[in-house]
């Protein structure tokens, strides 16, 4: 039942940008209803339980759920509902469907609205899964969730909204280590990750280091997503964020999470005195700040979330108080809290939509004629303000009942109560303030022309309004509560609550405490203008928001001293690094391990010998090499000499692939040498000394390493079961092609998206940025190798009868490859041979019949590769090879895969000889004639767009003499062209 | 002995043109050190067993490993690409492998 809610959560999510597409803004109305659905689900399945009596060790309901998922690690979806969870996922739902449905109205009729529909969903999602889970993973994945909804919230209301979006990300983020880091000690402490058991495991009472530890990492990752002092700027700051968003963050999602870990978690930790002195002290700080802060706004908006950090405080301070009647408070204040808040934030919503403003300052020189928002806004901030007949008042009066009967020393519960006290008094100012700002102002009464605001739809208001008139209703009737809260306070005490709400309890200390605060309260709202005159110079001395800034632009300072270390413009600088540590270790071991195994067999063969000759030789002419060409040529030397390697050590197809990719790579060098200079620099003997005592040291240290490390043991397990099973296991008898396709799959899957991001990162670079310009071939008039149709007659007609027959036979290879040399790679290659033949064949570069889509074939290999993945799930397991039997043959899944592999590596061998043999229009002209080879050719290579551009900026600069301030937009749109413009 | 000669050969040219200037250089340093890569995967698999790793054979004391050879049949692929990659490179963003370009630009 739980999952079946979770997954109606992440279906909504998935479909909403679906239904968005169809439905615009009023997607909400749609989205609202599976929501609501999986509300009744919920509650419906927690009466079950409550029913059939199936109850943990305190007495709460609950019910449970778990599907494995990593049982190997004992991960699992564990889902499980008490009390408590209950109330966060009616909280999250219902508050959430009310949102959506205001919604629809907020937004506007036209526009994309899809990203917001779907990361609001997606954060009701997280939100219920955060609160369902019972696996001490889900649940930080779930955190980790929230987070990271909420940025892309914030950070999609505009250009304004990115800097507080990274800051709150920042904090959040870095809330989330912390929690990360509680995980991973709890994990480890008690050896499971099943949340339920960790609450109730001995180690709590046994190791009081680790509790206490433990204590402080929850406490500090819920500060920052409750926003609790010292991590409290990232609140107000985030209002930039649209009105929907603010109300969700502030009333049911982002900051409740936190409060929710405080509350799971209390049970345990109620007894640690540093978890209470930490969230009572941090508590009450934030709510005393929070509540002068939010007198002294004058946006609406802003002053409601100054006001839910001081209210967040206040749950805060009762969670730490950590009494059964303190908890009892803090899960009847969060609903309390998510019903007045969200209904404000919307009417907020409402009044800034009609009015266009939220500014009180600016709000006092209109009328607002909205008898339905006015009143039921009213009642929120009533509600907010402790005003009996709301559920506000019900729920401060168990507050201030639990802190006059605080534990602890005998000065506890008078400072606590009067903290709060006064927290209260300020909170009843600045709800005055919030209504009569919106309403009350009227500076000028005397023209009322133009300035009349109106009511607006019924559908805008209606889900505030149902949010306010809950809050009467329930404030009227609490006992409808008792049963919530009973379960709710139970299973986050952790033993037996009973909770029995009544408008009248009598003559209680918290009633003339109450009294106290609304007479006071109501003073200040009489002498408003007076206090605000009074608190308006003082600013509070430190802003968090700047903390962060600075945090932030040290640590990127910081990584820049890091980075600058190695960064250099001499690439040598970093790339000797590794070799010089090569050295060292080589040196290291040389001096301390003195124990060998002995040689396996006979390792060399007499004929390796002429190898090693060939391959020094071939390496010696490429450190000697002056010219390109001669550099290429010789590097294909070494290459060939690998090849001869490969099949000397009965590597076949090993040696083939070789023997195709050094072909393939001096074709694609060949593209490039028309666009570098022809030789090398030249560099002073002395130079050539440290680079040769390095790579003669790091050569040496290799072979001491390949000669001490390896063919030292028998042939590995692993290896000897690929031979002995590998053809009864697969009908393969080519068993290198058995491991790349049907034992080891996966890697060779990894290894085709290495080739297809290889293939794509090609592509940008070549579309990002323009090639250097060819340079000029110094060909004399009367050369024959001027007419490039003539000299390539004999290739062309060689290549028009071997080029298709090549590609031919690279089918052939693909088929077979799963018995006798070939297979995907190889075959691809044998491929992309054939298309180089037809390149290089062809007049020029245009005519060469290479054109295909190389993205699309590179995609469909991967696709293919990952399609063919799934088809195993059909016999257990991600990339299981299937055997099926096709027209009495035996078929194999591999050979698909393969197919794989070889669209993917012959998409990359296109784009490569597409980009760089075939440059897109833009590319540089090719210089004709024996001119300047180095000569910049800038103005034939920027394409016709920007040109037009440049010359329009040109022509204005010349005509003003001063960039005006279009210009230097345009400018700063494009600061390369700016660039070149200022160039000239 | 052969086989570990002709690795530290490879990484000694490998090293030795990776300390260079020019982008292209470098390229063909990493293009050797691939090579001395591939043969010390090959090493590591054992170079005294060299009979090819085919069907299902009966004696397995004379027959090469076939596991390092898938590996570095790969690896000799994902070079190839990273070279490509690496060559595009060469010959995007600044030109100034151009040496004897940059130095005429100097003296002036």
């Amino acid at each position: 039942m739980l999952l079946t809610c979770l997954v109606i959560a992440l279906l909504t999510c998935f479909v909403s940008p679906l239904i968005t597409k169809f439905l615009g803004r009023n997607a909400g109305w749609v989205l609202a209803l599976p929501l609501l659905g999986a509300a009744v689900l919920a509650v419906s399945a927690f009466a079950d339980a409550a029913r059939s009596g199936s109850a943990d060790s305190s007495g709460s309901p609950v019910v449970q759920q778990w599907v494995p998922w990593m049982p190997t690690v004992d991960v699992g979806l564990g889902l499980r509902m008490d009390g408590l969870a209950l109330v966060f996922t009616l909280l999250v739902l219902v508050i959430g469907a009310l949102i959506m449905v205001y919604s629809t109205r907020y937004l506007e009729p036209v526009g994309k609205h899809g990203t917001f529909y779907l990361l609001m969903t997606g954060f009701a999602a997280a939100m219920l899964a955060l609160v369902l889970a019972d696996d001490l993973i889900v649940l930080y994945v779930a955190w980790e969730a929230t987070t990271l909804c909420s940025f892309f919230l914030i950070a999609r209301s505009g250009a304004g909204a990115r800097e507080p979006a990274i800051r709150t990300l920042l904090v959040t983020v870095a809330g989330g280590l912390l929690l990360l880091a509680a995980v991973t000690v709890m994990i480890i402490a008690t050896g499971t990750t099943r949340l339920s058991d960790i609450l109730v495991d001995p180690v709590w009472s046994a190791n009081g280091a680790l509790t206490t530890a433990v204590a402080v990492l929850i406490a500090m990752a819920a500060f920052t997503k409750s926003a609790q002092f010292p991590f409290q700027a990232w609140l107000p700051d985030s209002m930039v964020a649209i009105t929907p968003v603010s109300a969700y963050l502030h009333a049911a999602a982002m900051v409740k999470a936190g409060i929710y870990l405080l509350l799971r978690f209390s049970p345990v930790f109620a007894d640690v005195s540093v978890w209470n002195v930490m969230l009572v002290t941090a508590g009450l700080i934030t709510a005393l700040f929070g509540a002068i802060a939010a007198l002294r706004r004058y946006d609406l908006k802003e002053l409601l979330a100054y006001s839910t950090m001081s209210q967040l405080g206040l749950l805060v301070t009762m969670i730490g108080i950590g009494t059964p009647e303190a908890l009892k408070a803090a899960v009847i204040h969060t609903i309390a809290h998510a019903l007045f808040k969200s209904a404000l934030f919307m009417f907020v919503g409402v009044i800034d939509h009609s009015a266009h403003t939220r500014d009180v300052r600016e709000l006092a020189h209109m009328k607002l004629r909205m008898p339905v928002t006015a009143t039921a806004m009213g009642l929120a901030a009533a509600s907010m303000a402790g005003v009996p007949l709301l559920l506000g008042f019900v729920s401060k009066e168990t507050m201030l009942k639990a802190f006059l009967d605080a534990p602890g020393p005998a000065w506890v519960p008078w400072v606590v109560t009067a903290a709060a006290a006064v927290a209260s008094i300020f909170t009843f100012a600045y709800s005055a303030r919030l209504v009569l700002g919106a309403f009350g102002g009227r500076a000028d009464r005397s023209e009322d022309s133009d300035d009349v605001v109106r009511e607006a739809s019924p559908a805008f208001w209606g889900a505030p309004v149902l949010g306010a008139t809950a809050g009467l209703v329930l404030g009227v009737t609490p006992f409808l509560l008792d049963k919530l809260v009973t379960v709710g306070a139970t299973a986050s005490a952790g033993e037996e609550v009973e909770a029995h709400f009544a408008l009248w309890h009598g003559l209680v200390p918290e009633l003339f405490v109450s009294l106290t605060v609304i007479a006071i309260g109501t003073m200040l709202v009489l002498a408003r203008h007076r206090v605000h005159h009074a608190m308006a110079p003082y600013d509070f001395p430190i802003s968090g928001l700047d903390v962060v800034d600075t945090a932030r632009e040290q640590t990127i300072r910081f990584g820049g001293v890091v980075g600058g270390w190695t960064g250099s413009i001499a690439p040598r600088r970093h790339l000797s690094i590794p070799a010089v540590a090569l050295i060292v270790i080589a040196a290291l071991a040389a001096l301390t391990i003195d124990d060998l195994p002995a040689v396996v067999g006979e390792p060399s063969d007499p004929l390796d010998w002429v190898l090693v000759v060939l391959i020094a030789c071939g390496v010696v002419a490429m450190m000697q090499a002056k010219t390109l060409i001669a550099a290429i040529v010789v590097t294909g030397v070494v290459g060939f000499g690998m090849t001869v390697w490969f099949l000397q050590l009965g590597a076949t197809d090993v040696a083939i692939t070789q023997l195709l990719v050094e072909i393939l790579t001096v074709c694609v060098m060949v593209l490039l040498l028309r666009r570098l200079p022809t030789t090398f620099e030249k560099t002073p003997p002395r130079q050539h000394v440290i680079p040769l005592l390095v790579a003669g040291g790091a050569g040496l240290a290799t072979t001491v390493g390949v000669w001490a490390l390896t063919g030292r043991r028998e042939m590995s397990p692993a290896s000897e079961y690929f031979l002995t099973e590998g053809y009864n296991e697969t009908g393969g008898t080519n068993l290198v092609n058995t491991i790349l396709v049907d034992f080891r799959a996966l890697d060779t899957l990894g290894e085709l998206t290495v080739l297809g991001v290889a293939g794509i990162t090609i592509a940008a670079l070549l579309r990002a940025r323009k090639p250097s310009p060819e340079r000029s071939a110094n060909i004399q008039d009367h050369s024959p190798l001027i007419d490039a149709r003539d000299n390539t007659v004999f290739v062309r007609t060689a290549a028009k009868l071997m080029a298709p027959i090549i590609v031919a036979g690279s089918l052939i290879l693909l088929l077979r490859g799963h018995y006798e040399p070939g297979g995907g790679f190889i075959a691809a290659l044998v491929g992309g041979a054939g298309f180089a033949l037809a390149y290089l064949a062809a007049p020029s570069d245009r005519s060469a019949r290479v054109q295909m889509p190389y993205l699309l074939l590179i995609g469909l290999g991967v696709a293919v590769g990952v399609g063919t993945g799934f088809l195993g799930y059909l016999d257990g397991s991600f990339l299981r090879p299937l055997h099926p039997e096709v027209f009495g043959f035996q078929a194999t899944t591999a050979l698909v895969f393969d197919v794989g592999v070889y669209l993917a590596v012959i998409g990359v061998i296109l784009a490569s000889f597409n980009l760089l043999g075939r440059p897109p229009k833009r590319g540089g002209q090719p210089l004709v004639g024996g001119s300047d080879p180095g000569a910049p050719t800038h103005e034939s290579d920027v394409s016709d767009a920007p040109t037009d551009r440049e010359k329009r900026a040109e022509g204005e600069s010349a005509a003003s003499g001063s960039t005006s301030s279009e210009h230097s937009r345009d400018h700063a749109n494009n600061p390369e062209e700016s660039d070149e413009v200022n160039a000239r | 002995m052969t086989v570990a000669i002709t690795a530290g050969l490879l990484v000694f040219g490998a090293v030795y043109l990776m300390m260079k200037r020019e982008m292209l250089r470098v390229i063909l340093g990493f293009i050797l050190l691939g090579h001395a890569g591939n043969i010390v995967l090959m090493a590591a698999g054992g170079t005294s067993r060299r009979d090819l790793p085919y069907g299902s054979p009966e004696d397995l004391s004379t027959i090469a490993d076939p596991l390092p050879q898938a590996f570095v049949l790969t690896a000799i692929v994902i070079a190839f690409s990273i070279t490509i990659v690496m060559l595009v490179l060469a010959v995007t963003g600044n030109d100034d492998d151009d040496t004897a370009a940059a130095a005429k630009e100097v003296q002036e």
